[in-house]
């Protein structure tokens, strides 16, 4: 074990990890004509093209994103000769590698520095769920985006824990600017910061008291900076690309119709109700048990117990609810699970860990076996193969969020020695 | 009204003077073996008021229609459009086109039940959009349409009862409108410059036998009916065709005239045999890969000017069921195309969304021109030569038996080559434009066909989709209930977990207790 104790070599070994797979990369894309770049990537750097040309990034089919991301990439469209061509090509994907080393690097400093975690033992948690994670770097090494999404989940803990609640604001807003979802988190952090989490004491008993006593200083920084850095973001984006960058960003997201068989136990639900051989339309109340459980009842629940596991949940809950569920949404809580596993029945009881690990696999693998014989062997298998799948691997999802919720309730994820803290202010 | 009937004889066809007779009333054939086109051409005045007010509003309208069935296309008509109809359509007005012709197209394509026809209300809402070299010499029409029809049943009921029903011999007319039943190809043209609109149908082959009808002088003298027996041979020069045979206009003309003439020609026989085969590699799935395979020996240099630069090509036109990816398509990773024995995507056009399913989109489908790699020439390798074109299907509303077909009309597969500056394509006399490609290349160039060798010129692919069986286990009344219990248990499950958490600490935070150990105890 001594490899944990150095934080040099876990991250050194992260980062060769990221190269290696990069240059692996470089040299698949080179030789073969399957490429190891996802198809999405290509839609970044095609966008980033666009973009470059002082065109609109919108022009590329099927970009669905912030302009910041076009806008980052813009050193992908460098042209140039073929071994700098490589490179820059390459570039937009070390920056999303390298977004992963930063969120694991700052998940690592958060259970050091607010969770009192050993070096050793913090280093071993991030490298096993992320770091060293071959399924993270993949996807970053890829091309694929998700890994900003982590480094900006992991500041915005971090400013929040360190308080400080304007600059977590401003993360906030650019976070939901990037990828709509993180506002769930808006909500329990502004439930968690109470009056005493600032350190002052809060006696208040009669409700009008309580109900001003919610308004402090913090969470009226932190909305405010939030509402700023998503509005300025917005209309920047607006004013320079239009209907297009709202349609595209935005909306497309609320209207679309994800008729195509995903992990969402909504999926065959949905390809029936599209297709018009619904009655009732349920699916067009989805949002309710999502959002109800999202951003009302575990914020108040858990929130104020622990944080990160509230957060987790939240994640959680928001991905297995979901109208369309594909695996890159696995990444969303991958981030969260080092504050929450070491003090999880997950691993106290190993029993129990291995039960769910197994089912959640099983689930997937079902699902999976059931997708490729539709979309490869061209077997009509929505029914009952990918419907069965879908809910079950809801069910297991849902068992597993119960037993995250009991643990968050324990206290588990809870900052160590944080009423401490408070005593020293 | 003019009618041309030509008829062509390949080179070795036995011809003997007897077989045509030439009266001053009309001209009788015997046991031709010739291929046949009639050509009728009808003034404005002489339609029916429905298609007249179609026309008035058109800049131009082109209609090819080819059949499923295969045949050998001979010079002079020797240029092929993917089996089923097609349309190009330029309104006269950009901003109102017909939706008359939405309504008598659904008329003339009649379809069943449960066809995969895009129904049109509005052409700008239904046709697609074909790319323009130039807008200003467009050489093709600005809207595209396509479909599959099988048979032209419907288009022969209408014109019997409606264009019929309005001359005086009907007669005639319906044996002329039972006869595009056999054809193998009808063209019908219109544009506002000539006024008139001209029906091409053509006959590969005669009827067992050969043919033998009896031709009769037009009753009115404003008519006219010319007749040729001609044989095509090349020309002097690589572009050229060279005709030959006999002429006359009956009831003009005493006899049959002698006639030698030659002209450039933009679509070229190729003079060796040179066929292609399509396929689908199964399963299928939810990604067919189009495949394209040519014997080598059909793969020779055209016989085309030695200066000229000749490409391989094919153009695919694909109902909105199956599509192309455009940036998978339109690539320039040299890996990929080799792949696939591609050079590069050329033009595209229609349909290109990559999610819709196939009940959103309104459009009938869409049209791609790709240039194919041709291999070295290997006496040696008698393997056939392959290309591949990776397409997607679209999710395609549930049926019964948990399938539906798509159909696939086989692509056309031809060489394109450069032709000398200043050769006037136009003045061929059985020149064909407006078939969806050629407006796609310079107004110069020469094409050469590959014949499509099979019995059906379709590839039917089963999509698989939801199977919904009226009172089967999983109709669609249980998949609605079934999720909504399963998502609603859920639901609760994880609110009771969160209302013990709330009973029994609350909702603030935990009071700390030192003694909780937190470290794993292995530690």
């Amino acid at each position: 074990m001594s490899l944990f104790i150095s934080q040099t070599r876990v991250f050194l070994a992260a980062t060769a990890l990221r190269l290696i797979l990069l240059v692996y990369g470089g040299w698949q894309d080179a030789h073969s004509a399957v490429k190891y770049t996802d198809i999405d990537y290509m839609v970044f750097t095609d966008a980033a093209r666009y973009v470059a040309k002082g065109q609109s990034p919108y022009d590329r089919d099927t970009y669905r994103y912030t302009p910041l991301l076009a806008w980052m990439l813009v050193p992908t469209a460098w042209e140039g000769a073929a071994p700098w061509s490589t490179l820059t090509f390459a570039f937009g994907k070390a920056l999303f590698a390298l977004s992963d080393v930063l969120a694991g690097w700052l998940v690592v400093k958060l259970l050091v520095r607010c969770y009192r975690f050993p070096v050793e033992r913090a280093l071993r948690y991030v490298a096993a769920v992320w770091l060293w994670n071959p399924m993270v770097a993949n996807i970053s090494t890829r091309g694929s985006s998700e890994g900003l999404l982590g480094v900006l989940v992991a500041a915005l803990l971090w400013a929040t824990l360190t308080r400080k609640p304007i600059v977590a604001g401003l993360i906030l807003g650019l976070a939901v600017h990037f990828k709509i979802y993180p506002f769930i988190y808006g909500v329990s952090i502004l439930w968690w910061w109470d009056a005493e989490r600032d350190g002052s004491a809060s006696a208040n008993s009669n409700l009008v008291s309580r109900v001003i006593g919610f308004i402090t200083p913090s969470r009226v920084k932190l909305t405010l900076a939030a509402l700023a850095s998503f509005v300025a973001l917005n209309v920047v984006m607006y004013v320079q690309y239009g209907t297009p960058f709202l349609q595209h960003t935005f909306f497309h997201h609320l209207t679309r119709i994800d008729h195509r068989h995903n992990f969402s136990p909504y999926s065959t639900l949905l390809y029936l109700s599209a297709a018009g051989g619904a009655e009732t339309h349920f699916e067009a109340l989805a949002f309710i048990p999502q959002l109800v459980l999202v951003v009302i009842a575990l914020p108040l629940v858990l929130a104020k117990k622990s944080l990160t596991t509230a957060m987790l949940a939240q994640t959680f809950t928001f991905v297995t609810f979901n109208k369309v569920c594909t695996s890159q949404y696995f990444l969303w809580y991958l981030i969260l699970l080092p504050f929450y596993l070491p003090s999880s029945t997950l691993i106290q009881k190993p029993a129990l860990g291995f039960t769910a690990a197994i089912l959640w696999v099983l689930g997937q693998a079902l699902w999976l076996s059931q997708g490729y014989n539709l979309e490869f062997l061209g077997l009509p298998e929505f029914v009952p193969g990918l419907f069965l799948a879908g809910l079950f691997f809801f069910a297991v999802n849902v068992w597993i969020l119960g037993i995250i919720v009991r643990d968050g309730g324990e206290g588990a994820g809870e900052i160590e020695g944080e009423s401490e803290d408070r005593k020293l202010r | 009204m003019k009618r041309r009937i030509t008829y062509i004889q390949r080179d070795n066809a036995p011809f003997e003077p007897q077989q045509a007779v030439l009266t001053s009333k009309s001209l009788s054939v015997r046991d031709l073996d010739a291929a046949r086109e009639d050509r009728i051409t009808v003034g404005l005045n002489e339609l029916p008021q429905e298609l007249r007010a179609i026309l008035e509003q058109s800049h131009e309208l082109h209609l090819r229609w080819a059949s499923e069935q295969p045949y050998e296309a001979v010079a002079p008509f020797a240029s092929r459009v993917s089996p089923g109809l097609h349309v190009h359509y330029t309104p006269l007005n950009t901003d109102t086109s017909s939706e008359a012709l939405c309504s008598l197209l659904r008329t003339i394509v009649g379809p069943a039940e449960g066809a995969q026809y895009k129904d049109c209300s509005k052409p700008e809402d239904s046709f697609i959009t074909p790319p323009l070299l130039s807008t200003r010499f467009a050489s093709s029409a600005s809207l595209q349409y396509h479909t599959r029809l099988e048979l032209l049943q419907p288009l022969n009921k209408w014109i019997r009862d409606s264009v019929c029903a309005q001359g005086k011999d009907a007669s005639e007319c319906h044996a002329r409108a039972d006869s595009l039943l056999s054809a193998d190809s009808v063209d019908i043209d219109y544009d506002s410059i000539s006024h008139a609109l001209t029906v091409s149908s053509l006959w590969t082959s005669p009827p067992s036998g050969g043919w033998t009808e009896q031709l009769d002088k037009p009753v009115s003298s404003a008519n006219q009916l010319e007749i040729g027996i001609l044989g095509a041979e090349p020309g002097l020069e690589p572009e050229e065709i060279k005709m030959g045979g006999l002429l006359a206009v009956v009831g003009e003309d005493k006899k049959l005239k002698p006639t030698m003439f030659s002209f450039p020609s933009r679509h070229q026989p190729l003079l060796e045999p040179a066929t292609y085969t399509v396929s689908f590699a199964s399963p299928t799935g939810l990604h067919p890969t189009m495949s394209i395979s040519m014997p080598r020996s059909s793969l020779r240099r055209p016989p085309a000017p030695s200066d000229s630069t000749c490409a391989l090509h094919t153009y695919l036109t694909l109902p909105s069921t199956i599509f192309g990816d455009q940036y998978q398509l339109g690539t320039t990773d040299i890996l990929f195309l080799e792949s696939h024995n591609l050079v590069a995507l050329r033009a595209l056009s229609g349909e290109m969304d990559l999610e819709a399913p196939d009940w959103v989109v309104d459009r009938w489908g869409s049209t791609w021109l790709l240039e194919l790699a041709t291999p070295l020439e290997d006496p040696s390798d008698s393997s056939n030569w392959t290309v591949t074109v990776p397409l997607h299907l679209r999710y395609l509303p549930p049926s019964e038996t948990g399938y539906r077909t798509a159909h696939v009309p086989w692509p056309v597969v031809f060489w394109a080559c450069t032709s000398e500056e200043g050769t006037k394509m136009g003045v061929n006399p059985f020149d064909r434009t407006n078939l969806g490609w050629d407006g796609l290349f310079g107004p110069r160039t020469m094409f050469y066909q590959l014949q499509p060798n099979s019995e059906h010129l379709l590839e039917d692919i089963e999509v698989p989709v939801l199977r919904l069986e009226d009172g089967g286990l999983f109709r669609s009344k249980n998949i609605e209930l079934g999720t909504c219990l399963v998502i609603t248990l859920g639901f609760f499950w994880v609110l009771w977990r969160l209302a013990r958490v709330a009973w029994s600490s609350g909702t603030a935070s935990k009071p700390s207790k030192p003694s909780k150990p937190v470290h794993d105890k292995k530690e």
